[in-house]
């Protein structure tokens, strides 16, 4: 576990979520008995395979889905017991930009401008200043279907970081994209992140993306089981090739590999 | 209007086919009015265009008008009632299972047993009219909204749960908006069926509107008549109907 000098923004403890299959009856352990503390503005990257928990994790974070066990704990307090206080406090990237088809740029970056009940004149001048920032000013009267993927991903990251959330959630927010708007996107909500003092959770299965953004690597096993947690900063940036190898080991024997614990 | 909107808007344009359909259509019935006699046909049952006409010139607006009132009206609470309940059984699953059957069930009953109830429940007229027209639109317009309700994108639903918004936002700005299309595509059944079934409840009982005209027309034995009121029914739907594709054309433009 980290050794943190503040207290953790967001903690997580003992924390088990059991689904009940509807066709077989079954009960499945999504996550089991996970802890985790993560420290204001850290950028933490959490990698695991498919079907490992992660996402489950993400719902959970986000306060849709209530912990079958144990708790989360984001500034003292549970995204799903207190879910209203997190309004405006909490932002989510997905996978797919999940823009509202109806709406124009400028209207889906401001939505959740819109919900927390800003002035008029405010969610404009708010959600065109962060479409301007990711370089959407010349787009913010396109609707979605006339924007190209990466742009409509850029209009899903001004809609994030309008609200200059405290917390940001992002799943699988770039695999989508091609290597190239992936990496400069990757950087540019990295970039943003920081300046905005956010502590961000980027949920991701690419190992370099990980490697890339985190502060933090918290490594998935099976039912989202810590199986390590990898301090980048502490790795020179000529054995990330190492650091990689290392991961992709851990994750495929589900164990942590030795070469995580000698670390610097 | 912009050039881009009215270009968008296909109902009332008329194609060079279609000129041509009406025009064989009046060749034909003009030419049978005139053999009618010859071929045993009685001589009111094909009346001439000029016949015709005549029946048109005669024809009262405020028929025209309270009809339309009533279709309006009828359509506008049928809408309503049928959105509200659509949300509440969106939001509730027992009430979508209890109420489920009683719709599916009202639907299945047919327009002249409404009618019929309606006589022999209400003593007033316009409140029996109104009735036949609720209980057969509303229906539509509930389970039409509520199964666009469902099929909104689990995706986007997520998403805008992720934003926690207040239970009215998330209609308001998600599902109500992820509707409009299916909204639009139920007023234009809706109005097609309203136009049918107001004619028939008029037929019975109601001392004004086309439907009363149609059976006075009846009673006299002229078809003139009923054609000239027919077409007028005719002319109404597609206006409203051109109404309804304006308005579709300007609220979902965003779908171009």
């Amino acid at each position: 576990m980290a050794r943190m000098s503040s207290p953790p923004t967001i903690e997580v403890r003992g924390l088990r979520k059991v689904f009940r299959q509807t066709t077989t009856g079954q009960s499945v352990v999504a996550i089991d008995r996970l802890d985790l503390a993560i420290a204001p503005r850290e950028v933490v990257a959490i990698v695991g395979q498919t079907g490992c928990g992660k996402s489950t994790f993400f719902d959970l974070m986000i306060g849709l889905e209530a912990p079958s066990e144990g708790a989360i704990r984001i500034g003292g307090k549970s995204p799903h017991a207190d879910f209203d206080y997190f309004r405006g406090k909490i932002a989510t990237v997905f996978q797919q930009d999940r823009l509202l088809p109806w709406r124009s740029a400028l209207d889906n970056a401001r939505l959740p401008l819109e919900l927390i009940g800003l002035p008029d004149e405010e969610q404009r001048e708010r959600a065109l200043m962060w479409l301007n920032r990711l370089g959407l000013s010349q787009f913010t009267n396109a609707y979605p279907h006339e924007l190209s993927g990466g742009m409509r991903q850029r209009v899903a990251i001004a809609r994030a970081f309008a609200v200059g959330p405290d917390i940001l959630l992002a799943d699988e927010a770039f695999g989508h994209l091609d290597e190239v708007t992936a990496a400069e996107l990757r950087n540019t909500f990295l970039e943003l992140a920081r300046e905005c003092g956010s502590t961000a959770i980027l949920i991701t299965h690419q190992l370099e993306e990980a490697i890339g953004v985190g502060d933090r690597i918290v490594v998935f096993g099976k039912s989202a089981t810590l199986l390590a947690d990898i301090h980048v900063k502490r790795w020179d940036k000529s054995s990330y090739p190492l650091l990689r190898e290392a991961i992709q080991s851990t994750l495929q024997n589900n164990r942590a590999d030795p070469r995580l614990g000698n670390m610097p | 209007m912009n050039k881009e909107l009215r270009e968008s808007v296909p109902v009332l344009t008329f194609p060079r086919q279609t000129f041509v359909s009406l025009f064989v259509f009046a060749v034909v019935w003009e030419t049978l009015s005139h053999l009618a006699p010859y071929l045993g046909i009685p001589p009111f049952a094909i009346p001439s265009f000029v016949r015709i006409a005549r029946s048109i010139a005669t024809i009262t607006p405020i028929d025209i008008a309270v009809t339309l009132a009533r279709v309006i009206a009828a359509l506008i609470v049928s809408f309503v009632l049928g959105l509200a309940l659509a949300m509440a059984m969106y939001r509730s699953d027992s009430l979508d299972k209890y109420l489920h059957p009683m719709i599916r069930l009202l639907m299945a009953v047919p327009v002249v047993s409404w009618i019929l109830f309606a006589v022999l429940w209400f003593p007033g007229v316009e409140f029996r009219i109104g009735f036949v027209l609720v209980v057969v639109c509303g229906p539509v317009f509930l389970v039409d909204t509520l199964d666009a309700m469902h099929g909104v994108p689990r995706e986007l639903r997520h998403m805008m749960q992720s934003f926690r918004p207040t239970t009215w936002q998330y209609f308001l700005k998600l599902m109500l908006p992820a509707i409009v299309p299916t909204i639009f595509t139920s007023w234009k059944i809706n109005i097609s069926l309203a136009i049918r079934v107001v004619t028939i409840a008029e037929l019975v009982g109601a001392v004004t509107g086309i439907g009363h005209q149609l059976s006075v027309a009846q009673e006299l034995f002229s078809v003139a008549d009923v054609f000239a009121w027919t077409l007028v029914l005719v002319v109404l739907l597609f206006l409203l109907e051109a109404m309804v594709a304006r308005a579709e054309a300007r609220l979902l433009r965003w779908r171009a």
